[in-house]
């Protein structure tokens, strides 16, 4: 073989016609009954952004109402309603199965070799668990919306006058959607592998979204006895949380953070395998310390089910606990660390082309070293008494999830749309947009860091008059934000119908979802792929496919 | 349809926060001001350990960028080294020993914020939706949102809650700790400089959770001996009417009807009101037997129309003496 | 014949009376679709174990807060007929264990019988728990369409939790774990009535047994967790 042949028997079949899963059938059902894991994570991809766009409205709206300290447009109890509205919906609905359902379900199998994940039946359950999840989330809304917070903190979820039952139910279907995505992507990483691709030579992507599923499986139950406990208490007063009945609400807390810690590691593993994916493609190079980030996806997954105390500094756990909790939660920072590491070690000597993949990528680099230091931060126990439940809380967490997380999923949007619909998007406007968002971003809660540090406490419809400015500089932000988000959904959807024709492989990459044709076919490979070499090996690109455009 | 959720022109919403201590410098944290110095140590110190990590990690991303830009589409990368191992070794140590000295500064100092030394004074905060009331070592008097400290003397706090979460937060005294219904917890600190400081409700416990404000007064030994705190107005009206500012306003109007939450106090003394009694509807008269019981123990009697809403919790002796409530009854007769 | 062209694979049928099973077509072979079927619904399972863990966790928390409740609250519960319940439990699992043989060995007519077994023996156990359920019922303990205030449903009739701190303590949690793994009993008892349909109609045998199988392990987690629940809640330590 010469060094321009992929080690790999993959017939690409770029000439073998123009069917494709998104044109081999058509109708209603073809989409609404399929079992095509890249319908699927289509539509979920769908279904996400509309729950991220929903979601940033009401930030949008939280943002606006606090222009002036008494509360610019709502009142209380409407504020406290849509603060509650915006986390929910970002959490459950958007950033949990955002890059694992959509991504992940698009892009696993063909990364693997595989027709379809293990259980394709299961899969489309899941996605109509998300879908009537959704439902009934809006369907609170409708019912006199919810306003305990997203923690839904007991006592208060039990007392409040409000549709919790509704979400709580809503929350726990979404939970099951959940875990059933992450038990079919773990059978199909284990028994759907092509011939050849040994664990160590499967793409990091794959890795993250293998860590997370395990965390799906084995977190996520938690939470569903826990909502189930709250709506059991909120219909028959058993006790369990409500202290004048003898409950204990710190056992909520325990329980929800049991699960809420380890969902953070849901959310963010499959934005760390996005980030692995496009470090090494759009710098050409092997990624440095493959097996260590491989290792360290596992070992965040492990310690991540210990830390969930440090959400409860405060809340007055005994000492020994407290010296438990914060001490995992700095273990915790060290594989992440070697991650971030690693990853810019990718880059350096690399052969970096500046797509607008890649600087999304380069702004979650900078924007996690941010979100996850001030996270370490939070960690040290004298500090997080002070800073507990305050806007610098607020910051870290948008830092993780919107800065790093969300931009990790738009980095791996822009990066395998040409793949997924053969077409590709406005670059000038996509490097525009990034640069919008990432001013915008970095304007909306860098202020928040400040104002939190000194003691503005979060969930707060009105505050003391000398936080003003900060306020005010972070709503500017956000609308800034607000419009580069607004753009890049604009031109990716504007490519879909004028797009220029995308190349068989826009990127250049050498795992097996560039091999394939593009967009797949219905079952991604004519054949069952043989793989043979070591994974990021780019001495096996094939320039040419890089300049075929797709037939 | 919804119209109800936005402020209407007419009524404002009123925030009880004044702007006290002027701004301080940006990138400050709000002054300190009791002993807990070591928070901001170990603060400024990690922060400047992610500044230095931050810079290391943009500066080498901005040097590659520029160094190994990608110009040529068949251009291979410089260099394919996938493994360093003593590279590998030292960003791992290095690190590692890091979090491990501000793991144990912290610890240290949370030790530290634990236990309070044996020459506190003994306090008592009461939260409940949504107001702070505060009581004095064994002292009867008791104040609301409204705190006096004595400068460099040790307080020590008993926290006890009526209903849902609360936390007591102190932003310049760097302490805080929730404030949970059934298990009361303690938190103290000295405060060591004079001044006004303010009191936060940082775990959120529903509407009002924002104005659940109280301001701190730290003052000296002179000023702490004059019980401030007990301080009477010679009008009881005056008196009565303090007391409904930070306790019932959240819910009662005192001018208008009644609204959704709660009957207004309008014209309400010797009204004659349908209320619901174990399920017996009746007809009485609104005297001072009935107010006393209805804020004693507010589910004895439902004004009719009521029944559904959320019930107001009961309002003991330590929040609202007999001799207070006497003074809301006096509030109460004046409004006509 | 499948889409694109590819072959399906077929497991041909030992007799007359059982039909052929086609194989996924995402599976390259049944030996491939047996074990990724087989390994998702061990995951399935233990996602089911933390399920209850939580309510375990509560268990345990409480009782060690409330320790006299629970000894108390414990001696309210009949433990002869918590013992019936566990010995015929404990048989059905062995019935079930039967069917999955019965099965494995394309005897169709035994499959069919051990596992209408297994479901006379769901039948007892929710029989023998309506009955116990009842009872509390009749003592003032269950806690159904209560009000707000605890004393709407925990009536104690006989005032015999009068004496322990937060009496009701020890139903909630009872009422909570017995409802939720009754339900279990009954979505397993619901299983193992489609597994007979499908037995009637001839599709498991030697060549393919999968459903049986993860019905039967199914089974065995419902019998588990009573194993665990019966001393905790009728004998309590
Ligand atoms: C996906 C989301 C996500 C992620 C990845 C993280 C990551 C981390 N988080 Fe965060 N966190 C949240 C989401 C997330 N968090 C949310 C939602 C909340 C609030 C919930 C609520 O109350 O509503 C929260 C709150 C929260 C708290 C509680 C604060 C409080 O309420 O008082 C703490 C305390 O320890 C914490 C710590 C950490 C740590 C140590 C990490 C670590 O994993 C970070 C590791 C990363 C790095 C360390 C950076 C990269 C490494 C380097 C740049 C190299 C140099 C490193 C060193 C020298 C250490 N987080
Ligand atoms: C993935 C998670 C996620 C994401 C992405 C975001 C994104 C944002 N969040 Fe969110 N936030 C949370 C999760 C998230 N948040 C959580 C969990 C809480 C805690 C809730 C609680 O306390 O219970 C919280 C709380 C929270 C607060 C604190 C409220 C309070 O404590 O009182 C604030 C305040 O500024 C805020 C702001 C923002 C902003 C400005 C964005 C921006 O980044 C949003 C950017 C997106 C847009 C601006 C949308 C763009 C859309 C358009 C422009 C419209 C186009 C229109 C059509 C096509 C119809 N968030
Ligand atoms: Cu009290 Cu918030
Ligand atoms: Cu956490």
């Amino acid at each position: 073989m010469t060094t321009h042949t992929p080690h790999v028997d993959v017939h690409s079949g770029a000439h073998t016609g123009t069917t494709n899963y998104l044109n081999n059938t058509s109708g209603f059902m073809s989409w609404a009954g399929t079992l095509d894991h890249k319908r699927i994570g289509l539509m979920y991809l769908i279904g996400v952004s509309m729950a991220f766009l929903a979601g940033g409205i009401f930030a949008l709206l939280v943002r606006l109402h606090l222009w002036s300290p008494d509360g610019a447009l709502f009142t209380n109890e409407a504020y406290n309603q849509i603060f509650t509205l915006h986390g929910a919906f970002m959490v459950f609905l958007f950033v949990i199965p955002a890059i694992p359902a959509s991504l992940g379900n698009m892009v696993l199998p063909l990364m693997l070799g595989a027709k379809d994940v293990a259980l394709p039946r299961l899969n489309l359950l899941s996605f109509y668990l998300w879908v009537t999840g959704a439902a009934l989330a809006m369907y609170s809304i409708l019912a006199g919306g919810f306003d305990t917070g997203w923690t839904f903190y007991a006592p208060y979820s039990l007392y409040t006058n409000q549709a919790v039952i509704s979400i709580g139910l809503g929350i726990f279907i979404l939970g099951f959607s959940s875990i059933f995505t992450g038990l079919n992507f773990i059978v199909t990483t284990h028994k759907l592998r092509a011939p050849g691709l040994t664990w160590f030579r499967m793409p990091l992507f794959v890795w993250a979204i293998y860590a997370t599923s395990i965390l799906q499986v084995l977190a996520t139950p938690v939470l569903g006895i826990t909502v189930a406990l709250v709506a059991l208490e909120r219909t028959y007063h058993i006790g369990i949380f409500d202290p004048r009945l003898g409950g204990d609400p710190v056992l909520f807390e325990h329980f929800f953070w049991f699960y809420s810690h380890p969902a953070v590691y849901i959310m963010v593993l499959p934005a760390f395998g996005i980030i692995s994916e496009c470090v090494s493609v759009h710098s050409r190079k092997p990624l440095f310390g493959y097996k260590m980030i491989a290792f360290s996806s596992l070992a965040i997954a492990i310690i991540s089910f210990l830390v969930w105390g440090h959400h409860m500094f405060t809340s007055g756990q005994s000492t020994y606990a407290m010296f438990a909790f914060s001490f995992l939660t700095f273990f915790v920072a060290i594989p992440t660390a070697i991650k971030e590491f690693s990853w810019v070690a990718t880059v350096w000597k690399g052969s970096i082309d500046l797509n607008s993949p890649m600087l999304y990528t380069l702004a979650f680099l900078i924007i996690f070293a941010i979100g996850g230091l001030t996270g370490v931060i939070l960690g040290v126990l004298n500090v997080d008494i002070h800073l507990h439940d305050t806007y610098y809380v607020v910051a870290h967490f948008h830092y993780v999830m919107m800065g790093s997380i969300s931009l990790a999923f738009f980095a791996g949007l822009h990066h395998w749309w040409p793949k997924m619909f053969g077409v590709m998007y406005n670059e000038s406007l996509a490097k525009l947009a990034c640069a919008i968002i990432f001013i915008g971003f970095n304007a909306t809660f860098i202020p928040q860091f400040i104002m939190g540090s000194r003691g503005m406490p979060r969930r707060y419809a009105e505050y003391a008059a000398e936080y003003q400015p900060f306020h005010q500089a972070s709503t500017i932000g956000a609308m800034i934000l607000g419009c580069g988000v607004a753009l890049m959904f604009g031109y990716l959807l504007a490519s879909l119908f004028a797009g220029k024709k995308a190349m068989q492989n826009q990127w250049g990459g050498v795992t097996l979802d560039w091999m394939t044709p593009t967009p797949p076919p219905l079952e991604n490979f004519h054949q069952t792929p043989v793989w043979r070499g070591e994974v990021y090996d780019y001495s096996t690109l094939d320039l040419r496919s890089t300049q075929t455009p797709v037939s | 349809m919804f119209a109800h959720l936005f402020q209407t022109p007419q009524e404002p919403q009123k925030s009880f926060y004044v702007a006290d201590q002027g701004v301080d410098a940006w990138g400050q944290l709000t002054p300190l001001a009791s002993t807990f110095d070591h928070v901001d140590h170990v603060f400024y110190f990690t922060m400047w350990m992610c500044v230095f990590f931050f810079v290391l990690i943009a500066a080498v991303l901005g040097w590659s960028v520029l160094k190994y830009r990608r110009v040529r589409f068949d251009q291979p990368a410089a260099s394919n080294v996938t493994h360093n191992t003593p590279l590998e070794v030292v960003w791992t140590v290095i690190p590692l020993i890091l979090v491990m000295i501000i793991f144990a500064w912290g610890w240290k100092g949370s030790l530290d914020m634990a236990v309070a030394p044996q020459d506190a004074r003994n306090y008592k905060a009461t939260a409940a939706q949504w107001s702070w009331t505060f009581r004095y070592h064994n002292d009867p008097g008791s104040s609301l949102n409204e705190l006096w400290l004595e400068v460099d003397k040790p307080a020590a706090f008993t926290l006890e809650s009526k209903d849902v979460l609360h936390a007591f937060f102190i932003p310049s005294m760097r302490c805080k700790r929730d404030v949970v219904p059934g298990r009361n917890q303690r938190i103290w600190f000295t405060p060591t400089r004079l001044g006004d400081y303010h009191l936060f409700c940082a775990e959120y416990c529903g509407k009002d959770h924002s104005l659940m404000y109280a301001k701190v007064h730290v003052v000296t030994a002179e000023q702490y001996g004059k019980r401030p705190w007990d301080t009477e107005d010679p009008d009881p009206k005056v008196n009565g009417q303090r007391t409904y500012e930070a306790l019932c306003k959240s819910c009662h109007a005192v001018a208008g009807p009644n609204t959704a939450i709660a009957p207004s106090w309008f014209g309400l003394y010797g009204k004659s009101e349908a209320v619901i009694e174990g399920g017996q509807e009746k007809t009485i008269t609104v005297d001072d037997a009935y107010l006393i019981e209805s804020i004693r123990n507010p589910s004895a009697k439902i004004v009719k129309g009521y029944e559904s809403a959320g019930r107001m919790s009961p309002f003991d002796q330590g929040q609202v003496s007999d001799r207070k409530l006497g003074f809301i009854i006096e509030y109460i007769k004046s409004l006509k | 014949m499948s889409h694109d062209g590819h072959h399906s694979i077929v497991i041909p049928a030992p007799g007359p009376e059982f039909v052929p099973h086609t194989v996924a077509h995402h599976f390259d072979s049944p030996v491939q679709e047996f074990q990724a079927c087989k390994l998702g619904f061990w995951l399935f399972l233990a996602t089911e174990i933390l399920l209850f863990g939580g309510l375990f966790a509560a268990y345990f928390y409480f009782h060690e807060a409330y320790p006299e409740t629970f000894r108390l609250g414990g001696q309210q519960l009949n433990w002869k007929l918590g013992a019936v319940n566990t010995t015929v439990l404990l048989l059905s699992s062995w019935t079930m264990a039967m069917g999955v043989r019965s099965a494995q060995t394309s005897q169709k007519k035994a499959t069919i019988l051990f596992c209408w077994l297994t479901v006379l023996g769901a039948a007892i156990f929710m029989g023998i728990k309506f009955v116990e359920y009842k009872a509390k019922y009749e003592h003032g303990f269950l806690p159904l369409f209560g009000g707000f205030e605890v004393a709407d449903w925990f009536k104690d009739t006989h005032h015999v939790m009068k004496d322990v701190p937060h009496g009701h303590m020890f139903f909630a949690i009872y009422f909570t774990m017995t409802a939720i793994h009754g339900l279990h009993v009954l979505i397993g008892a619901g299983l193992i009535l489609w597994i007979i349909k499908g037995a009637s109609k001839g599709r498991f045998h030697a060549g393919y047994y999968l459903p049986v199988d993860l019905v039967g392990l199914y089974w065995h987690l419902v019998d588990l967790i009573w194993i665990f629940l019966f001393p905790l809640l009728y004998l309590v330590p």
